[in-house]
């Protein structure tokens, strides 16, 4: 079978600093995470795969095309770039829509387009406000969208989860379990989503609670199998959980906060992606 | 999936101007473009109050304003919305959002060049005309004055069509284009419009007051040392210059690796 991404002596220097040197690597299809230490050239590499670099030495192609400098192959790949960059004067709905147009859709499939991946990651209700006014994660969840739109063979998203509340990186990991990924994170694993996800919901989680009353919460919580400790902020209005079984800890909640009586601000969970599991594994 | 609709050069076209419109710098160069016309009803003001007399007033429009649009606001307005169309691209980040979809960058720069050259154009365009306006009520029954309103506009456009395309390659070269635009503007185009023989045909500024008429009176800004060039000669310069910049603006930023990011 063709490798969807094929990479060969690949190599990338900036100036001095070297990103990348003598890759070679085939991706084929499946879900593939790419993670390693930092300064592994992740980036170096995903950005080279999405032709935003130019490789000096080597070559690297998806469906046995080069990338750099050929806009076409975008009808086939989606990308979701890590920066939090935007807009900030369009509407989230314009944005996407201007994607869609040029991909190539005309203004009615184009609107259809827009209103399917804005519905895909919750953001129809404020479709019409400027990015400007958005949360971090809800920008997130724009530049997701925009990567789907088009429905592509390969999606190619950097760190898709960062800054995007606990229940979304769920439901984001319910979709990409849907599609072709590369998924940059910070050790090389692949295999397919099962085993990610299974690694992302087993090792040890920390979950970060703001709330103006945090000891009737934490009563609440101590106790369920699923709660390895508690600790308070020292500001006094948060408390930080560790689980071991994210999804369990996390319905219990979802039923504390459908009781009443639970005041949460915000909910953070800032190792939930695979740098934790990379650290988890290596026993930092 | 359909491949029809517009081409992708008009889609960011009007994406790019619609967002311009409502950008907090077009608020700010719309009061840059509003200062002339303060200042021209101002001098009516004066006249009216007869402080100044009526000749001193269309002096005062054929000397300062002209000066004030062809010498500073066009080069200006050109610089940041040139620079700006990579530059912000590259300080904003977006740039992978139009990298990565199935366009030419050719369509990109051209299509954000159209959108920020029609703003500064009407940003110039409405100033100017309300400058004239301002000096020119009292012969606006006159079609000399409206054959002059014209050529003022008309050279503006070519003007702007001209810097901006320069500034738009510079732009697309460098990621810190605004201090060598205005080096350009202030050092270059100032000093050099004045040097003796033909080097001041290397400067936009000579082509530009080329196409102005003369006034009449030795103080006049547009009095140079070398005789204007003729007009279809000016003319001629400014469109194939802007062309050319232009396609040296679309040729760089083809081929031009931009690098988002200091990780590696």
């Amino acid at each position: 079978m063709t490798p969807v991404l094929k990479a060969e002596k690949l190599s990338k220097w900036y100036g001095n600093i070297l990103g990348i040197s003598d890759i070679h690597l085939e991706i084929r299809s499946g879900i593939t995470g790419l993670l390693g230490p930092n300064g592994a050239g992740k980036s170096t590499f995903l950005k080279i795969a999405a032709g935003q670099l130019k490789p000096k030495l080597g070559a690297l192609t998806i469906f046995g095309e080069p990338v750099y400098g050929n806009p076409r192959l975008f009808r086939r790949i989606g990308f979701c770039p890590e920066h939090d960059s935007a807009y900030a004067e369009m509407s989230g709905r314009g944005f996407i829509l201007l994607l869609a147009r040029l991909h190539g859709f005309t203004g009615a499939e184009a609107a259809a387009k827009a209103e399917k991946a804005l519905g895909t990651v919750g953001l129809l209700d404020s479709q019409e406000r400027a990015i400007k006014g958005y949360s971090f994660g809800m920008r997130q969840r724009l530049r997701l969208a925009s990567s789907i739109l088009h429905e592509p063979e390969l999606l190619m998203l950097d760190e898709p989860l960062r800054g995007v509340d606990p229940l979304w990186r769920i439901r984001i990991m319910q979709l990409i379990n849907e599609i072709v990924l590369i998924h940059q994170g910070k050790i090389f694993a692949k295999g397919d989503i099962h085993r990610i996800r299974g690694l992302i919901d087993s090792h040890p989680h920390q979950v970060s609670i703001r709330s103006p009353r945090p000891r009737p919460l934490a009563a609440r919580l101590i106790g369920n199998e699923f709660i390895s400790g508690v600790e308070f902020a020292a500001d006094g209005r948060g408390l930080t959980v560790r689980t071991n079984q994210r999804d369990h800890f996390f319905t219990h909640l979802m039923g504390l906060l459908a009781e009443g009586g639970m005041d949460i601000e915000e909910i953070t969970s800032p190792d939930d992606n695979l740098q934790a599991v990379f650290d988890y594994l290596i026993g930092k | 999936m359909t491949m029809k609709g517009n081409h992708p050069t008009l889609i960011l076209f009007g994406s790019f101007f619609s967002s311009g419109l409502r950008a907090k710098r077009t608020r700010v160069f719309i009061l840059l473009a509003m200062v002339p016309v303060l200042l021209m009803l101002a001098a009516r003001v004066m006249e009216s109050a007869g402080t100044v007399s009526a000749g001193d007033v269309a002096g005062f429009f054929s000397h300062f304003m002209l000066s004030l649009y062809f010498q500073l606001l066009i080069p200006v307005l050109a610089l940041f919305f040139g620079t700006s169309i990579v530059n912000e691209e590259l300080d904003n980040k977006t740039l992978v959002y139009l990298t990565t979809v199935p366009v030419p960058r050719r369509a990109v720069l051209l299509g954000k060049y159209l959108a920020a050259i029609l703003l500064a154009s009407l940003l110039v365009a409405s100033g100017f005309l309300l400058c004239f306006l301002a000096a020119s009520f009292t012969r606006l029954g006159d079609p000399a004055a409206w054959e002059e309103l014209g050529l003022f506009l008309g050279t503006s456009l070519l003007a702007l069509f001209c810097y901006s395309a320069l500034f738009s390659a510079l732009g697309a070269f460098m990621k810190k284009s605004i201090l060598l635009g205005l080096f350009f503007v202030f050092g270059w185009e100032s000093v050099v419009q004045y040097f003796p023989g033909v080097t001041q045909k290397f400067t936009i500024v000579h082509w530009v007051k080329s196409l102005l008429p003369v006034p009449p009176g030795q103080n006049s800004f547009l009095i140079f040392q070398l005789q204007p060039s003729p007009p279809l000669q000016s003319v001629l310069t400014l469109l194939v210059a802007g062309a050319l910049f232009l396609y040296i603006a679309v040729f760089i930023f083809e081929r031009k690796e931009y690098i988002l990011s200091d990780n590696a």
